[in-house]
């Protein structure tokens, strides 16, 4: 009996051994790109093509970094991307908001139809609407003659009608934190003559702050990794830091070669670019990782 | 004195009032441009300075597509030899490390954060970027390669095609497995749900972790990972790794009649993406009527 135990035992650590063994080679793998970034970003131009430097460079060079930084405009765009984002994320919140609550506390008709189709605008590619959209666009900036395409505008609109990057995941995770909210509570301050808005406002969101804090921190991240919309409405009317990244290749030369200096691009140059363009998110990530990971799990498509 | 309003009556104008903004830009920015596309499809598209001059052209754009133009069909060849295998891999490697994390106690929460990481910094530039690193880091170290390794080249000597897909899927794996992010969250959401006491009773019934696993975890999880199918594949048609997108891309940027090549396109591509998802529901659907009685 008793070594039966033993071994059962024994069987467990060695399952947990290889668990983490995995878990551990997997987390690598992950890694890995991030790992062959930093290594390149430090690497000098001889390391770069030198077959034998792998993973550590021979000496650190910070030189890729200060090239990268300069091709990249970092200032600018750095500002720009934030602010860009930001805008955008505060629009696809407050339609979030909106929706989501509706969505949870009311029973109006219809409501299992606006359901799906709030599933289905996840589904369908965005390809498939972009060339309609650019030339609604087109012809509303040429029928009130104000310039649109290449200002935020376009874009500031879908997100606030709900239709910015991934927002049926921000309404869901609205929808599915409001439904923790006791009905009760929107009760007792309609007995005392609070209107709807007034329980959005006062009961909805005052107990939502953090929810509205993750919703906010998706769409920001999802709207700064977007390039496709924005390749196509705003193009270049903002130096924003992925589309910079995007065209680094073109830029390097031109910025490079003007000031004088004969250095030819190279992965490393490349890296330190990539390095520099995902570091505001990584240190964002820092900070907030895990809020990230529970909005996720909020969003109750997991079925309820 | 005003009208008192019935209880359905508040409810409908109250839910409407909260959701006529997602309405309204739905029927504008979703519904009409996915209208608009089919239609545009049939049609030559040039813009000029006075604005759009479309010609109904038929089913031109199609037959070009198809049998004129000698992108568009190896494009979407390569992206369903994309997506599929990279669907399958995501899925699969997600659950088994949803499981896994499942089972241990230390470390949880500093492996998910790792595994989500790629959720936060992946773009399109970024991924550009790095495949790019690794063409050439793969000339550099040639000598090296996972078509060298005993088991593919005995894969090979079956079926170059299954090597060659093999060999793909290993070489992209982090690139794979920076698609896991959000799927392996959801599958641990999901494998939270399922109620303990079954497994319990599996256990007083002497099952093995094994066959509790195949018996009830699996078909449990199974709804979720329709879902995840589903989700993964709309993740994997978003970036450059997806040819017919970059095809799209660069029609869209073409003035003189792009548009509408685009649209026939984006109009093929949202089909055969649309058809996937509903290869994946029925491989993936609960099925009811199997359960046998006795």
């Amino acid at each position: 009996m008793k070594k039966h135990l033993t071994k059962k035992i024994i069987s467990e650590k060695a399952m947990r051994i290889i668990y983490y063994v995995l878990l551990v080679c997997v987390s690598f793998v992950f890694l890995e790109p991030i790992f062959r970034i930093i290594s390149k970003t430090f690497m000098t131009p001889e390391d770069v093509i030198d077959p034998v430097v792998d993973w550590v460079p021979r000496k650190l060079s910070l030189n890729n970094l200060k090239v990268a930084l300069k091709v990249l405009n970092l200032k600018v765009t750095l500002n720009n991307s934030i602010l860009f984002s930001a805008l955008l994320a505060v629009g696809e919140t407050v339609c979030a908001a909106f929706t989501g609550f509706a969505l949870s506390r009311y029973q109006f008709a219809g409501k299992k139809f606006w359901y799906v189709m709030i599933l289905l605008c996840f589904v369908v590619p965005t390809t498939v609407l972009m060339v309609p959209r650019l030339m609604m666009f087109v012809t509303f900036q040429e029928t009130i003659k104000f310039t649109l395409i290449g200002t935020p505008i376009p874009q500031l609109l879908m997100s606030l009608f709900g239709q910015g990057v991934n927002s049926t995941i921000l309404i869901l995770i609205f929808q599915n934190f409001f439904n923790l909210i006791p009905k009760s509570l929107d009760e007792a301050a309609m007995i005392d003559g609070a209107g709807p808005l007034r329980v959005f406002f006062h009961i909805g969101l005052r107990l939502s702050y953090s929810t509205v804090l993750v919703v906010f921190l998706f769409a920001f991240v999802w709207n700064w990794n977007e390039t496709y919309v924005t390749g196509t409405l705003l193009r270049s009317g903002m130096q924003l830091l992925p589309q910079k990244l995007a065209l680094f290749d073109s830029e390097f030369e031109s910025v490079v070669s003007s000031s004088g200096n004969a250095f030819k691009i190279n992965e490393a140059y490349k890296m330190a670019a990539t390095l520099i363009s995902i570091a505001p998110l990584l240190i964002l990530y820092a900070f907030v990782q895990k809020k990230f990971i529970e909005g996720i799990e909020n969003t109750g498509i997991t079925g309820e | 004195m005003r009208k008192m309003k019935t209880w359905k009556q508040r409810q409908n104008r109250n839910g409407y009032m909260f959701m006529i903004p997602w309405i309204i830009g739905f029927a504008v920015f979703t519904a009409f441009p996915f209208a608009a596309t089919i239609i545009l499809s049939f049609m030559n598209v040039n813009s000029t300075i006075l604005g759009y001059e479309l010609k109904w052209t038929g089913l031109s754009n199609y037959i070009t597509a198809f049998f004129k133009n000698v992108e568009f069909v190896p494009a979407l060849g390569g992206y369903l030899k994309v997506v599929i295998p990279y669907t399958f891999v995501v899925v699969v490697v997600s659950f088994v490390i949803a499981y896994i994390l499942e089972h241990i106690v230390k470390l949880k929460g500093f492996f998910r954060t790792i595994y989500f990481l790629p959720v936060i910094i992946m773009s399109g530039p970024v991924m550009a970027k790095l495949l790019d690193t690794k063409v050439s880091d793969m000339e550099l170290f040639a000598g090296q390669s996972y078509s060298d390794i005993f088991i593919i080249q005995m894969i090979a000597s079956y079926s170059r095609n299954a090597a060659v897909l093999v060999t793909d899927v290993f070489e992209q794996l982090s690139t794979i497995l920076w698609f896991t992010g959000i799927p392996i969250v959801l599958f641990i959401n999901g494998l939270q749900k399922i109620n303990p006491s079954l497994y319990e009773a599996a256990r007083i019934d002497s099952a093995n972790e094994w066959q509790i696993l195949w018996k009830i975890t699996l078909p449990i999880i199974r709804p979720t990972a329709l879902i995840i199918t589903v989700f993964t594949i709309v993740q994997l048609g978003m970036f450059d790794i997806n040819p017919v997108y970059s095809l799209i891309v660069t029609y869209m940027g073409n003035t003189s009649g792009g548009l509408g090549f685009a649209a026939t396109y984006a109009w093929i591509y949202t089909v055969i993406v649309l058809m996937l998802m509903g290869i994946a529901f029925l491989i993936l659907r609960e099925r009811k009527n199997k359960v046998k009685h006795y």
